[in-house]
């Protein structure tokens, strides 16, 4: 018995390292290759990303680019991505942390080993060359509770949600919705912050559960993709389409349906597929050893002249002009 | 006997066809010294959670620790807030490291212990137990981090175990593989081990044998709960900061690390070394994956499949039917199972 095994083990060892031998000299990536990691795979934020991924990799063919992403939203298997991405060699990594610190250790590592990282959706990611954002977040997040206010007519009860309390992004969009409303002083928010992990149905219940607790309220200001979705469902099925105001993150296509019943008053967005683009232009720049500049045209749609600052980190802060604010009436100019 | 070998023969064979596949598919780039460290360093997390799980479903009785991951973040979280608040990482890097192990696993050991004394005092369903502090060591985690990451630093030692080399092999790997000698002693040379396996396998003999049922549960979740202490070390020095909600996926993985390594749900068997081969199995097929750019959805499966695959090969004799020469040793091995099945 422990012979078999022993001799079972010996022969695919030595199987393996002769594999190696041969087959590792061979083969050498002559392309760099550039590698774009989303938080979540399958759904459709990212899966608009990666048809922005696929167009670059199309229009620039002396580069390979491809997207991976964890199937559930764990920092963890994210990490796990991004280190097995290191280890294979890519040129470049495009990320979107699902939370950067935890990605901290292992950027560094990257950067360490020559691997140029490029960020998005993280402007105080430490171990990066260049974050990338869509747009000013705090602008973002005041425009959107602008629209809210305008909605609620200024006052009464208003709460937010944030993909997760970890989402430095959201919490940026809601801060700055915060501090705009405080502007109108008979708008008052009630337990705010609420999680939803970015996920629809889980969004739904706790939207109903404080619909129960707050009869009153009028307005929910939300941040992960499928926020709105979540929470217009809840609204929608309440009765109440067009009595509660919702102004969130979103993407047209999905929330269609409740932008026409009145449920969604407005989606704001930046479009991934852009933001894709971008990173990955970005990468590829740097790749060849490129500078980034301020007032720079990254040859794609809202980054056409990018503001360029000092980063978190020893990187640099890229920010577009990407954002854009769709209701009712007008999502139709951007659907995707 | 003649089943724990199949297991390990298939483990390792399943170890080996990855290997070769990821050589295939890479062109030899997935054997490079540097992907072996890599996937190296990623294992000891899930690993230690695992042994901690195999510990718990060897007690038998419907032993089952899901409060590994919590425990493992919440002994990181905790001990980073109140070691920092104590002694500065960047001024004194050696006493905050040794400050900061001792009392993440210290912390890991108590957590373990209240799960022990709750389900050996209080007679509470290890299940529904180990469930409740879950979700109250990542409540507690929550709170004393305000839910935001905790930022451990590089302090120089404490770096190293996440990031550091010795021999060309990741110092958290070899902390894994000392953890789980270390137990695989404990389990084979040990009246503790004797009396787990023997409990396990039947709690009402063993209670009229005279063992100490009680102290050998206690010290079964206790050795679970330090193992989760030590995960949170190496997170921490592996990640540079700690939070509440890492590795959320890990609290299946590591269950699914202890079915494949053959432990039995009901108790009373289960070999660290299959626990170990399992874990890394499953390391080098989700890098295979990475590598071969396939979508993290097809990693589920394959999963899955595995899982499938090791719940036959426990059930039937897969490896006998393989070998067909050790088939007949393996039918006379199998009779008393089954007569004790029909009974």
């Amino acid at each position: 018995m422990r012979v078999k095994s022993k001799k079972v083990l010996m022969g695919a060892v030595v199987a393996a390292l002769v594999t190696a031998g041969s087959v590792g000299s061979i083969l050498a990536q002559d392309k760099p290759v550039i590698a774009t990691v989303v938080k979540i795979s399958g759904i459709p934020w990212f899966d608009r990303m990666e048809t922005g991924v696929k167009a670059f990799a199309e229009q620039n063919p002396d580069v390979v680019a491809s997207q991976s992403g964890p199937a559930t939203a764990d920092a963890a298997q994210q990490l796990q991505i991004v280190q097995d991405l290191v280890a294979k060699g890519v040129k470049a990594l495009a990320v979107v942390p699902m939370d950067p610190a935890v990605l901290e250790g292992t950027l560094k590592r990257a950067m360490e080993r020559g691997t140029i990282v490029v960020t998005h959706e993280a402007d105080n990611q430490v171990n990066t060359n260049v974050d990338v954002e869509a747009f000013n977040n705090d602008a973002y997040g005041t425009a959107l509770n602008e629209r809210l206010a305008e909605c609620m007519g200024k006052k009464g009860k208003w709460t937010t949600f944030v993909g997760s309390l970890g989402s430095r992004t959201h919490l940026q969009w809601v801060g700055a919705g915060e501090a705009n409303a405080k502007k109108y002083p008979d708008m008052q928010l009630v337990d705010s912050n609420n999680e939803s992990f970015d996920d629809a149905n889980g969004t739904y219940e706790k939207a109903k559960e404080i619909l129960r607790k707050h009869p009153d309220l009028k307005g929910f200001q939300t941040s992960a993709g499928n926020d709105v979705l979540g929470v217009g469902r809840a609204i929608d099925e309440a009765g109440l389409s067009g009595k509660v105001c919702l102004v969130g993150t979103g993407l047209p296509n999905p929330s269609a349906d409740l932008l026409e019943t009145g449920a969604i008053t407005a989606i704001g967005f930046w479009d991934p597929k852009y933001a894709g683009m971008a990173m990955n232009s970005i990468a590829k720049l740097l790749v060849n050893g490129k500078e980034i500049t301020d007032g720079m045209d990254l040859g794609v749609e809202g980054y056409n002249k990018v503001t360029v600052t000092k980063g978190a980190g020893a990187g640099l802060l890229v920010v577009g002009n990407g954002m854009v604010l769709v209701d009712k009436s007008t999502y139709k100019e951007r659907l995707f | 006997m003649r089943k724990t070998g199949g297991q390990l023969i298939v483990l390792v064979a399943i170890n080996c066809l990855v290997l070769l596949v990821g050589a295939a598919i890479s062109g030899g780039s997935f054997l490079s010294i540097f992907n072996l460290q890599s996937m190296a360093s990623q294992v000891p997390e899930i690993g230690l959670l695992a042994i901690g799980v195999m510990l718990a479903m060897c007690a038998g009785n419907g032993g089952m620790d899901l409060s590994g991951i919590a425990l493992a973040n919440l002994s990181g979280v905790l001990s980073a807030v109140l070691v920092t608040s104590v002694v500065s990482g960047t001024e004194h890097p050696a006493a905050f490291t040794f400050a900061y192990i001792a009392v993440a696993i210290a912390i890991g050991f108590l957590g373990g212990l209240m799960n022990g004394l709750l389900i050996a005092r209080l007679n509470i369903t290890p299940i529904l137990c180990t469930l409740g502090t879950q979700m109250a060591f990542t409540g507690l985690a929550v709170v004393v981090s305000d839910g935001k990451a905790v930022s451990v630093g590089s302090p120089e030692p404490l770096s190293s175990i996440g990031n550091g080399l010795l021999f060309q092999i990741p110092i958290g790997f070899l902390i894994f593989a000392a953890a789980a000698v270390l137990m695989a002693g404990l389990l084979k040379y040990t009246p503790y081990g004797f009396w787990l396996m023997l409990t396990g396998t039947n709690p009402k003999a063993a209670l009229y044998a005279g063992f100490p049922k009680s102290r050998v549960i206690i010290t079964t979740y206790a050795l679970s709960g330090t193992l989760s202490g030590l995960a949170g070390v190496v997170i921490a020095a592996r990640n540079v900061n700690v939070k509440w909600d890492y590795g959320s996926s890990y609290l299946l993985i590591a269950i699914l690390v202890a079915v494949m390594a053959g432990v039995r749900p009901e108790g009373g068997y289960g070999r660290v070394i299959c626990v170990v081969l399992a874990a890394v199995a499953l390391q080098l097929l989700s890098s295979v994956l990475n590598f071969g750019g396939l979508s993290n959805f097809v990693r589920d499966f394959a999963w899955g499949a595995l899982l499938l695959t090791f719940l036959a090969v426990g059930r039937y004799d897969l490896v006998g039917i393989l070998f067909p020469g050790n088939r007949q040793r393996a039918a006379l091995m199998r009779t008393p199972h089954a007569s004790k099945r029909e009974s």
